[in-house]
């Protein structure tokens, strides 16, 4: 084990499996709160479990306990590949490790007991913000150190991406997060009115742009030519990609408060930014799609490669419907509906889950010097993924729209058509649908960790001498 | 006044310090950016970025590559 030896890949090992233990627990969560808005008797009235407290534990435990140790374990394991260097200190790496884990169980503990701040996707109270800017910044340090000791001249580019989600993640989450404490888990915003909107909505919006994207199109552009052994297609792109990407995201904030009390021109100025934000995005996709070119046949035997190139594809349609929906007028339809949850979830299940997926398989190998126990299973988890995620989707665009047209409908007499209790009961069918969508992916992460699991017993009982990419 | 003046009528001594910091931040962001796209696309640089491609495939090279 060579690799094991010149590395630290310890840390990234414990990383990559706890990713895959809260894909199964997050998606876990999400399933019940969907089944709990198509059946409310499953709220039990037990308030620890009702939709208002597990609906943040779903959200941060997929983006952060999943997306950030996906993140923290690719970004731990490409830049020592990428550098040519061992990281530049493990100690602070299992610092990152054991506090970011802290984190998640101290959400666990707080969310269902109802203490929360009350933002969206920052909900957690503010002696546990304070932890996660301690941890983020350590993270940070690691990997900025890691890459100031490098052999090479160059910096990769995945490197950046990665480096500009932990620059910018810092910043918005220390400004977002900042509150005055009257209790040791209630504190409120240092912000008020329509300022906190805004700050609210620049922090949502760039989790999504920085966290969300930036940091998993690092992973996108070091995994993708390492699983199709072809370099990328252009590397001037990927130039153009990144700087763009970082110019431009943090304009977007404001087209999620069109038809509020924030001044017009902020929300056009939003939309119009989302729309140009559509050339680097497709040019990022397309960089990464291209890497194929003259390889297509890959995609039939590779099942890591084709979550790699399935994500793109997700990548590319939710980055073009985001902007649509920022626009006014589409916005005027499809804001407050459940339209925006089926955006957010081709971004989340389709981009953020399936890339990850084939990082983190094509790592699983890689640490353990092994194939994985079974390819089959990859493929299996790849269609539950994938039809889970159209399902979801379909069901969320039909019943978002039939929702926004259902509340904007009046007759003759300028009185609204339904009332909303009606539209609540239309919508019926298709929260179903996407408890069904959800559970299908649901399943698609538990055969994951079943496969992790055994190709890591499989290692440890038989190891290998080589490790080569899962093939059919 | 045309529509289109009005449209993008400014009261500039309206604007408060954090106006113009923001302003003049985003202006130079904005032309630094310009400027990366040009240094990216210029034929001349084509060659030593394209290089960088292959930093993923040929990582056993940086054991014998010394930096800068």
């Amino acid at each position: 084990m060579e690799t094991t030896e010149k590395y630290h890949f310890d840390v990234v090992r414990w990383f990559s499996v706890a990713a895959v233990i809260y894909l199964v627990f997050g998606t876990l969560v999400g399933v019940l709160i969907a089944s709990q808005l198509a059946w409310p008797v499953l709220n039990f009235d037990i308030p620890y479990l009702t939709f208002g407290r597990l609906r943040p534990l779903h959200t941060n435990a997929v983006i952060f306990a999943f997306g950030g140790c996906a993140l923290m374990a690719t970004a731990f394991y490409s830049v020592q590949r990428t550098c040519g260097v061992k990281l530049w200190s493990n100690k602070l790496a299992w610092f990152t490790f054991w506090g970011w884990n802290l984190i998640i169980v101290s959400a666990v503990v707080t969310l269902p007991l109802g203490l929360t701040s009350g933002k969206e996707y920052a909900e957690l109270e503010w002696p546990i913000d304070i932890a996660i800017a301690v941890v983020w910044i350590s993270y940070t340090v690691n990997f900025v150190m890691t890459i100031a000791n490098r052999k090479s001249s160059h910096i990769y580019v995945s490197n950046w991406f990665f480096l500009g989600m932990m620059i910018m993640i810092t910043y918005l989450h220390v400004v977002n997060s900042l509150a005055i404490p009257v209790g040791m888990f209630k504190s409120y915003s240092i912000f008020s009115g329509v300022q906190d909107a805004m700050i609210q909505w620049w922090w949502g919006h760039n989790a999504v742009g920085f966290y969300l994207t930036a940091g998993f199109l690092g992973i996108m552009y070091y995994f993708v030519p390492k699983q199709a052994n072809r370099p990328m297609f252009s590397y001037r792109l990927s130039v153009i990609h990144f700087w763009a990407l970082t110019f431009g995201y943090v304009w977007l904030g404001a087209h999620h408060l069109q038809y509020t009390a924030l001044p017009d021109w902020t929300g056009s100025l939003g939309a119009a930014i989302s729309i140009a934000m559509i050339i680097p995005s497709w040019g990022g996709a397309i960089n990464g799609l291209m890497t194929l070119s003259g390889a297509w046949d890959k995609l039939r035997t590779d099942y890591v490669l084709r979550f790699l190139i399935a994500s793109l594809a997700f990548y590319a349609m939710s980055t073009f419907e985001g902007p649509i929906m920022s626009i006014k007028t589409v916005n005027a339809l499809s804001h407050y509906t459940d339209w925006t949850i089926g955006h957010v979830h081709s971004a989340a299940l389709g981009w953020v889950g399936m890339v990850a997926a084939g990082a983190l398989y094509h790592m699983v190998m890689k640490l353990w010097n092994t194939e994985m126990y079974s390819t089959k299973l990859i493929n299996v988890h790849f269609w539950l993924a994938t039809v889970g995620t159209v399902i979801y989707i379909i069901a969320l665009w039909i019943s978002g729209i039939m929702q926004g047209l259902m509340w904007r409908d009046y007759d003759a007499f300028g009185t609204l058509t339904y009332t909303f209790a009606e539209s609540v009961a239309a919508m019926h069918p298709y929260y179903v649908m996407r408890v069904v969508g959800g559970f299908l992916y649901m399943l698609g992460g538990v055969v994951m960790l079943y496969n992790v699991v055994m190709t890591i017993r499989q290692a440890s009982t038989y190891p290998s001498t080589s490790a080569e990419p899962a093939r059919a | 006044m045309t529509s289109l003046q009005e449209y993008f009528y400014t009261d500039w001594a309206a604007l408060t310090s954090n106006d113009w910091v923001g302003l003049i931040m985003t202006v130079v962001v904005f032309f630094l950016m310009i400027a990366i796209y040009v240094y990216a696309l210029h034929p001349s640089n084509r060659e030593k970025l394209e290089a960088q491609r292959f930093i993923p495939l040929d990582e056993d090279r940086l054991d014998t590559e010394g930096r800068k």
